[in-house]
C-alpha cells in the first residue's frame, strides 16, 4: 500500500521532469513512464489498491485518482504549450498567398428547409402586391409589447416567456414578429400590405415540441375599408398559392391582444386534402395561423386615425409549417446544424 | 377545466341538446372544448342484482354457483368471490358487457361459458373488473363489489345506480385566458344560452342574515392589490362530510371533497370563478384581518404542507402576528378547517391579477384560486360568492349562524360601463350583413343592456365582463359574430391599387448568396442559435465582454447573444466531421454588436459566415476563397482580397484575408489558428469567412456592358518565372497590366513549390494575351512588350525568368 509519503514523491520527481522537458518527443516519454497501461508508474500504484481491504481502497483509490488527474492536466498543458511553440512559426512556414486565384469545382449544398419554407411565401406575397420586409431581433418593448397592445402588466411580459437583455431593461429578444405592425405602419403609413417573416423567441425549455428559437410569417393590410370578410379572401387566396391548390379555412374565436376580432384558423389539411390523414389526426383540418381585425390601439400607435383606416393581420408558425411538410418530428432539428438532417433538403 | 352538463342544467335547459352538439357549438364560439366525458362509460351493460342462493361448486372448491335476480329474470352464474351471501346486492355484468378479468389486461367481452362444466351467464364484478376501483377500494383479493348499502332496485342499470349520469366537457384553459368570466359553470351557462338561443335563469342569492357577537375587522394596508375584501363569521358550524350531490360534482370536475365547509367555497367557485377561502375562526385572537404585503423572511406552511419563505413582494392575508394564508394562492394549514372547527371567517375578495400571477410563479405554487385570479376578476363577484356560500352553509349545516356582521371593504367604485357604436358598423366591419334582431338577441343573452336610437346603438356592459376583455365597438362585433358564427362570412377580395411592392434588395441579396453557395459552390445551410456559451467564447479566445448577455437565460449553457456567427458553426463544423469527411457550411443571421447604436437599438446587421473543413484537406482557405470568387462573378462584383498580417490569436496568422469591393472591407476570412482548432476538438485545419450583407448591399446593381467583339485576332505568350514567395498573385497582375494597353489578360495557370525551386520560393506561370482594337498585332510588336515584361519582372520582383 502506498504511503502518503511515496505518493508525495512520485509526485515530485513528475513535476521535475516536466519542468526540464523541451519537446514533444521527450514528453510522449515521460507520458509513457508513468501512464502506460502495463508499468507507468502511477498505474503500478494504482494496482497495489487490489490488495486492500473494500474501506482502505475507497480512500487510497480516491487519493490516487485524484493525483492522476492533477498530473494527467499538468501533462496536458506542457503539451499545449510545446505545440504553441512549434506552432508559433506557421505565420512564415505555412503563409499562402491569400490573392492567388483558385479552381474551384462545382458542388451541390442545401438550403435549409426553413429558408425554402419562407422563400415561398414571401413570393406569393409580392405576386400579391405586399412588400417583404425584416426587423430587428434584438427589440424595444415598446414595439415588442407596448405598441401591439401589451400593457405592462400583461402575463406575456412575464420573464417565464421572454428574455430580456442584461443591464437593458427596456430590451428584449422579440416574442414575435408582431414587433413589425408600427414599426411598419409608421415607416410606410397606410394604405399598406406587407409581409414579415422572421426569427422569434421564447424563453421555455426545449424539448421535441418546445424551442426558444423559432419563425414566423406574419401579413398586415391596412386600406380604407377593409372588412373580416376581405381577410377570409385574402387569407384564403395567400394559402391557396402557397399550396398551389383551393383550400378552405375556418376559424374559432382567439384572443390575441393586437387584433378584435381575433380568430384562430384552421385550412384544409395539405397533406389529404381534408379526406383525414395522420398529420391532421383525422380531422381534415390544421391549426395552423391566428389572424383578427387590427386593433384600434395598434392603429394609432403607427400614427393612423382608426375611423378612417382598418386593416387585418394574419400570421402563421413557420417552423411549425416545415414540420407538418416534411413530418419532421422533432424541432430542436431545425437549430441542430446535424448535416444528416440538412442534406435532406 | 372540467365543465358538468348537469350543473350547467341548472342554469339553461339543454337536456335535450346532445353533448357533442354543445362541445362542438362552444368550441367554434367560445373555448376549446377538448373532450366530452360520459360518466360511466363502459358500464351499458352492467345492472344491480340481487343474489338469490350460493351453492357450491361440485368440481371447484373456490367457486359457487348463484342465482342472480336481475329483475326481468334471474341468471345462473359461477363466482369466485369470497364474500358472496344471498341477499347481497351484487354489480352483474351480462353477456356482452365489457369487463377486465381481475383487473387486469385488456376489456374482454363477456360470452356465455361452461366453468368447470357449469353454465355461467354472466359475471359478478369486483370493483376493478369495471373501472370502479378507485372508488371502491378491494380489502382483500377476491372481494366482489358490494352494492347492498344502495338504494336502487334490481335491473338499473349500474351507472344510473350510482348517480352517473353525468357529462364533462374538458375544456383548454388556454382558450379563456382572457375570459375571467368562464372560469365558473354561470359563465359557461351563459355562453351555451346565447349559442342555443335558451334562457339563462338568473342567478338568485339570498341576502346573508345580520349576525352578532363577533366582532370582525379588515384593514386593508395594500389597496392597488386588494380591490375589495369581504369577510364574515359563522360559528356553530358542524365539519362533516358533504352531501353526496355536492361530492359528485366537485368529483366530476376533478376536485377532491374535503369536509363540508371547504366544498362549499370550492363548489361556489366552480359555480360563480370567485375562488374563496374558510378560515378557522378560533385562530385569530382578535377577529381582526390584514391584508398585507409579506415581510422578507417570514414563512408560511400552506394547505399543501410545503412551507414557503415569503418576500416582500407577496401579498399575505395576515391576523395581527403573522400571515395565514398566501392571497389569493393558497390558504395556511394552521388555520385551515378541521373536524374540530366550529367556527369559520369566510373571505371572498378580488386580488390584483398580476400580483398573484407574480407571486404564483416565484413560490412555484399554482393552484384552482391563483389560475382564477390571474385571470382578473371583477368586485362585483365577490359579493354574489359570498352571499351563494353562506346560503350553503346554512342549509348544510343546519345549526349554523352568522355570528358577525359582513365586513365589506371596497377600494373601486364600478361606473356603468358601456360602448357607444353605430348599428351598420357591424356590417361595414365584418362584410356580412346581420339583422338587428340577432345582433340584439345575442348581445342580451350573453347578458349585455342594448338601447338603439336610430342608428345609435349604446350596448351596456355586465360587471362580470373584465375591462380588458370589453371597451370598444369591435368587443362587441366580436361577440356578435362568433355566436352568430364565423363560417357565415363569406370571402371576399378588397380592392387593392395595382402597383408593385417596394423592393427589399437585402432579402434579394440574402437569398441570391444562398442559392450560389447552396447550388453552385456546394455548400450546406445550417441554422444556430443567437446565443452562445461562454465556454466556446473563451476556448476561441472572444471577449466575453464584447458580448451582450441575456438577463434571465433559461437555456443557462448559451447565455451569451452572438457577436459572430462562426463560433456556433465551428461548433457544427466539430460535430459533422465525427461522420462527415469534409464539412461545407454557411449561414446567415442577425449578430449584435455592443457599442455600436443605431437609433434605440445596437446595431444587428445582417451577416453571412462560411466553414469549411475537409480531412484531407491541408489549405482549406481556397476552397472558401474560390467560393467567394464565384459568388462574386455571379453578383457582378469584382472583388479584391488583402492578406491581414495583424491578426487576432484565434486566427492562423499566415492565412487571414480581408476583402473589398471598391473602398469598402465587406468582410474577412482565414483559417482558424490550428491550435484553436484543437482546443476545439476539431483536428482538421477549418476555414471561416463572415461578411456584412448590409455592408455590400450599397455596392450591388453592377451592370453588364457589350463591347464590340475585336475583329482582330487576340495573340497568347505564356510567361514563368521564381520569385520570392511573399509576392502575392495580385502584386503581379496589377504590375503587368501596367506594362502596355495592349495586354488585355492575364491568366495564373500554374503555381509551384518544391524539388529544383530554392527554398521560400516559388515558380509561377501565366498566360499573357495580346489585342489590338484596330490591327492585327505582329509577332515584333509582341516580342517587345514580352521583354518590358521581363526587365519589370526582374526589377520589381528580383524574378528569376524561366526559360
Amino acid at each position: 500500500m502506498a504511503s502518503q509519503i511515496e505518493v508525495e514523491a512520485l509526485k515530485q520527481s513528475f513535476q521535475e521532469a516536466l519542468e526540464s522537458t523541451r519537446d514533444i518527443a521527450a514528453l510522449d516519454v515521460l507520458e509513457q513512464e508513468y501512464f502506460s497501461r502495463a508499468s507507468g508508474k502511477l498505474t503500478l500504484l494504482m494496482k497495489g489498491l487490489g490488495a486492500l481491504t473494500p474501506d482502505e481502497r475507497k480512500v487510497h483509490g480516491q487519493m490516487l485518482n485524484a493525483l492522476k488527474n492533477e498530473l494527467f492536466e499538468e501533462l496536458g498543458n506542457k503539451r499545449v504549450m510545446l505545440e504553441g511553440k512549434t506552432m508559433s512559426d506557421i505565420a512564415i512556414a505555412e503563409a499562402i498567398d491569400v490573392t492567388q486565384p483558385v479552381e474551384f469545382p462545382p458542388g451541390f449544398g442545401h438550403m435549409h428547409p426553413v429558408t425554402r419554407a419562407r422563400w415561398d411565401m414571401e413570393e406569393v406575397a409580392r405576386s400579391m402586391g405586399f412588400l417583404v420586409e425584416d426587423g430587428p431581433e434584438l427589440e424595444t418593448d415598446y414595439y415588442n409589447f407596448t405598441a401591439v397592445n401589451i400593457p405592462p402588466t400583461h402575463p406575456a411580459r412575464d420573464s417565464m416567456d421572454t428574455f430580456y437583455v442584461k443591464d437593458h431593461p427596456h430590451w428584449v429578444m422579440r416574442t414575435h414578429v408582431s414587433n413589425m405592425q408600427v414599426r411598419l405602419l409608421k415607416k410606410y403609413g397606410a394604405p399598406i400590405r406587407a409581409a414579415y417573416p422572421g426569427r422569434c423567441f421564447r424563453n421555455e425549455a426545449t424539448d421535441a415540441r418546445h424551442e426558444h428559437t423559432f419563425y414566423q410569417f406574419e401579413t398586415i393590410v391596412v386600406d380604407r375599408q377593409i372588412t373580416f370578410s376581405d381577410m377570409v379572401g385574402v387569407i384564403k387566396a395567400l394559402l391557396s398559392g402557397l399550396f398551389k391548390k383551393d383550400v378552405k379555412v375556418r376559424f374559432r374565436p382567439k384572443f390575441y391582444p393586437f387584433v378584435e376580432p381575433g380568430v384562430n384558423g384552421e385550412m384544409t389539411c395539405m397533406l389529404c386534402d381534408g379526406r383525414g390523414c395522420k398529420v391532421c389526426k383525422g380531422t381534415g383540418w390544421l391549426e395552423i395561423f391566428g389572424a383578427g381585425l387590427v386593433h384600434p390601439h395598434v392603429l394609432r400607435e403607427g400614427g393612423l386615425n382608426p375611423r378612417e383606416w382598418t386593416g387585418f393581420a394574419f400570421g402563421m408558425g413557420l417552423s411549425r409549417l416545415v414540420m407538418l411538410k416534411y413530418g419532421i418530428e422533432d424541432t430542436r432539428l431545425l437549430q441542430s446544424g446535424d448535416m444528416r438532417f440538412l442534406e435532406q433538403f | 377545466m372540467y365543465i358538468s352538463k348537469q350543473w350547467l342544467q341548472e342554469f339553461v335547459d339543454i337536456k335535450n341538446i346532445p353533448p357533442q352538439e354543445i362541445a362542438k357549438r362552444l368550441t367554434l364560439s367560445t373555448v376549446e372544448v377538448e373532450n366530452v366525458r360520459v360518466m360511466g362509460q363502459g358500464l351499458e351493460q352492467v345492472v344491480v342484482g340481487i343474489v338469490k342462493s350460493v351453492e357450491k361448486h361440485s368440481n371447484a372448491d373456490k367457486l359457487s354457483v348463484c342465482r342472480v335476480d336481475i329483475g326481468k329474470k334471474e341468471l345462473q352464474i359461477v363466482c369466485g368471490g369470497s364474500n358472496v351471501h344471498v341477499g347481497m346486492k351484487v354489480a352483474l355484468a351480462q353477456i356482452g358487457a365489457k369487463v377486465r378479468w381481475h383487473g387486469q389486461g385488456d376489456l374482454v367481452e363477456l360470452k356465455p361459458v361452461e366453468i368447470r362444466g357449469v353454465a355461467s351467464e354472466g359475471m359478478i364484478c369486483a370493483s376493478d373488473e369495471i373501472g370502479l376501483g378507485e372508488m371502491y377500494r378491494k380489502t382483500e383479493e377476491k372481494e366482489i363489489l358490494d352494492l347492498s348499502g344502495i338504494k336502487a332496485k334490481v335491473g338499473t342499470p349500474l351507472a344510473k345506480a350510482l348517480g352517473f349520469v353525468d357529462v364533462v366537457f374538458e375544456i383548454d384553459n388556454k382558450s379563456l385566458s382572457h375570459r375571467s368570466d368562464l372560469w365558473g359553470h354561470v359563465g359557461i351557462a351563459r355562453e351555451v344560452s346565447a349559442l342555443f338561443n335558451k334562457t339563462v335563469r338568473p342567478y338568485k342569492t339570498p341576502s346573508i342574515p345580520k349576525g352578532k357577537g363577533v366582532k370582525l375587522s379588515v384593514e386593508i394596508e395594500e389597496k392597488k392589490l386588494c380591490a375589495r375584501y369581504m369577510a364574515v363569521c359563522v360559528h356553530e358550524v358542524v365539519v362533516a362530510p358533504s352531501p353526496a350531490w355536492m361530492q359528485s360534482r366537485l368529483q366530476a370536475c376533478g376536485v377532491r371533497p374535503i369536509n363540508n365547509i371547504v366544498d362549499i367555497t370550492n363548489y361556489v367557485m366552480l359555480e360563480l370563478g370567485q375562488p374563496m377561502h374558510a378560515f378557522d375562526a378560533s385562530h385569530f385572537k382578535t377577529k381582526r384581518i390584514v391584508v398585507r404585503k409579506a415581510k422578507n423572511g417570514e414563512v408560511l406552511k400552506a394547505l399543501d404542507g410545503k412551507e414557503f419563505a415569503l418576500t416582500k413582494e407577496m401579498l399575505v392575508i395576515a391576523d395581527t402576528a403573522a400571515p395565514i394564508a398566501i392571497a389569493g394562492i393558497m390558504g395556511g394549514e394552521e388555520s385551515s378547517v378541521n373536524e374540530e372547527t366550529t367556527m369559520v371567517i369566510l373571505e371572498s375578495a378580488t386580488f390584483d391579477a398580476s400580483s398573484i400571477r407574480r407571486t404564483s410563479n416565484a413560490l412555484g405554487l399554482r393552484s384552482e384560486s391563483s389560475a382564477r385570479f390571474e385571470k382578473g376578476l371583477t368586485v362585483e363577484r365577490a359579493e354574489l360568492a359570498l352571499r351563494r356560500a353562506i346560503a350553503l352553509m346554512l342549509e348544510l349545516c343546519p345549526n349554523a349562524k352568522v355570528a358577525s356582521a359582513v365586513v365589506d371593504k371596497k377600494q373601486v367604485k364600478t361606473p356603468k360601463r358601456f360602448v357607444d357604436m353605430s348599428s351598420e358598423s357591424v356590417e361595414r366591419v365584418l362584410g356580412l350583413s346581420i339583422p338587428f334582431a340577432i345582433t340584439k338577441q345575442i348581445l342580451i343573452r350573453l347578458g349585455f343592456g342594448v338601447v338603439r336610437r336610430g342608428q345609435a346603438l349604446r350596448v351596456v356592459i355586465p360587471n362580470w365582463r373584465s375591462e380588458k376583455d370589453i371597451s370598444i365597438p369591435a368587443d362587441i362585433i366580436e361577440e356578435v359574430i362568433r355566436i352568430h358564427g364565423f363560417s357565415r362570412i363569406r370571402p371576399s377580395l378588397p380592392l387593392f391599387s395595382i402597383v408593385p411592392p417596394v423592393d427589399n434588395p437585402l432579402r434579394t441579396l440574402e437569398y441570391k448568396m444562398k442559392q450560389l453557395l447552396a447550388h453552385e459552390c456546394g455548400f450546406t445551410e445550417t441554422y444556430n442559435y443567437s446565443f452562445v456559451s461562454p465556454e466556446l467564447l473563451e476556448k476561441i479566445g472572444l471577449n466575453l465582454e464584447d458580448h451582450f448577455e441575456l438577463g434571465n437565460p433559461i437555456a443557462k449553457d448559451r447565455p451569451y447573444i452572438r457577436r459572430n456567427l462562426f463560433p456556433n458553426m465551428l461548433e457544427n463544423v466539430e460535430a459533422n466531421l465525427h461522420r462527415f469527411d469534409a464539412v461545407r457550411l454557411f449561414e446567415t443571421g442577425h449578430v449584435y454588436v455592443k457599442d455600436d447604436m443605431t437609433g434605440d437599438l445596437p446595431a444587428q446587421d445582417l451577416f453571412l459566415g462560411l466553414a469549411y473543413a475537409a480531412k484531407e484537406t491541408d489549405i482549406p482557405f481556397y476552397a472558401i476563397a474560390g467560393a467567394m470568387q464565384r459568388v462574386f462573378t455571379r453578383l457582378n462584383i469584382s472583388l479584391v482580397f488583402r492578406k491581414d498580417i495583424d491578426v487576432p490569436p484565434w486566427q492562423h496568422p499566415g492565412r487571414a484575408a480581408h476583402f473589398l469591393v471598391g473602398e469598402a472591407a465587406i468582410g474577412w476570412m482565414g483559417e482558424l489558428h490550428p491550435f484553436v482548432a484543437k482546443k476545439l476538438g476539431i483536428e482538421s485545419r477549418v476555414a471561416i469567412l463572415e461578411m456584412n450583407l448590409n455592408a455590400l448591399l450599397p455596392h450591388l446593381g453592377g451592370e453588364k456592358f457589350y463591347r464590340p467583339i475585336p475583329p482582330y485576332p487576340r495573340v497568347t505568350r505564356d510567361i514563368a518565372f521564381v520569385v520570392s514567395k511573399e509576392i502575392a498573385h495580385i502584386m503581379v497582375v496589377e504590375a503587368l497590366q501596367k506594362i502596355s494597353p495592349l495586354i488585355v489578360g492575364v491568366e495564373l495557370f500554374d503555381v509551384y513549390e518544391g524539388k529544383n525551386i530554392p527554398a521560400g520560393k516559388k515558380s509561377i506561370a501565366f498566360h499573357i494575351v495580346y489585342q489590338s482594337s484596330d490591327r492585327t498585332l505582329e509577332a515584333g510588336e509582341v516580342d517587345k512588350i514580352v521583354v518590358d515584361i521581363e526587365k519589370a519582372l526582374v526589377s520589381n520582383f528580383f524574378a528569376e525568368i524561366r526559360r
